[in-house]
């Protein structure tokens, strides 16, 4: 029996490669731009200067948020349905 | 029809596969997961320097304190000492000459080496990536520190040299 999903998938192959590539970049795009935070935070406490400090806490958190709202859009696998 | 493969197989047969090739094997999805997890981490870390600098700030240094006598410490030399605080900070104390003193924290402003001073250059170093700082300002003159080195008053009474916080 065949599915909407399932033709879906057959009609584009690709569409599960190109948003799980797409995720994972973006992810690791956030991911950069938090260690980069976290560096500068660091440096930055040593000199006391608190509002740096609250501001990229502030960035870092919002790019987590961001992170786990995007894994809502992973795709679910490819079920291996195909009829012996 | 068959059943889908991954629903036969239960979960705990997937975290302890046969084949060594499935139990190395980290899937995108996986990947995408752990990426998310480092970055919860990432914005903890992050969240936690602002806790840490707000709930507990670093308090100044309260008093005089008292560190050794004058005739101790020759002209061009320098003399080591620690302030228990909330953390112990090791200091170094320099005489100048000409009634010039300075204290300095000992701790070099890029990674933490122990500066020391060199009279016969007049300036104080670190030994570790050749920093030089100005032993009367504590400014950088030359090399990667990127901060002057906090500096104490030194304070002379009666022979006893004293140090405390500076402009208080
Ligand atoms: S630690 Fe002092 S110059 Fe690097």
């Amino acid at each position: 029996m065949s599915d909407f999903r399932q033709s879906q998938n057959e009609a584009h192959p690709n569409k599960t490669n190109i948003l799980l590539t797409g995720i994972i970049l973006l992810l690791i795009l956030f991911v950069t731009i938090q260690i980069w935070f976290l560096f500068g935070a660091l440096n930055n406490a040593l000199q006391e200067n608190l509002n740096f400090a609250i501001t990229t806490a502030v960035g870092s958190l919002a790019f987590a948020f961001a992170s786990f709202w995007l894994l809502r859009y992973l795709p679910e696998p490819i079920k291996n349905s195909k009829k012996k | 029809m068959s059943k889908d493969n991954r629903e036969e197989i239960p979960q705990w047969k997937q975290d302890f596969p046969i084949q060594q090739k499935e139990a190395t094997h980290v899937s995108r999805r996986e990947f995408a997961k752990f990426l998310t997890l480092l970055s919860g981490a990432l914005a903890v870390g992050n969240t936690a320097i602002v806790v840490k600098s707000l709930a507990f700030p670093e308090k100044p240094l309260v008093g005089e304190h008292p560190i050794c006598l004058e005739s101790e410490v020759a002209e061009g030399e320098s003399f080591q000492f620690e302030i228990q605080g909330s953390k112990t900070i090791p200091y170094l104390l320099i005489n100048l000459g000409e009634g010039e003193w300075r204290a300095f924290e000992q701790k070099c402003t890029h990674l933490s080496c122990a500066v020391k001073y060199r009279h016969d250059i007049g300036q104080i170093e670190c030994p570790c990536h050749k920093g030089y700082f100005n032993p009367r300002t504590g400014n950088v003159i030359q090399g990667p520190p990127p901060r002057p080195l906090p500096q104490l008053e030194v304070v002379i009474r009666e022979g006893q040299v004293f140090v405390k916080a500076q402009n208080t």
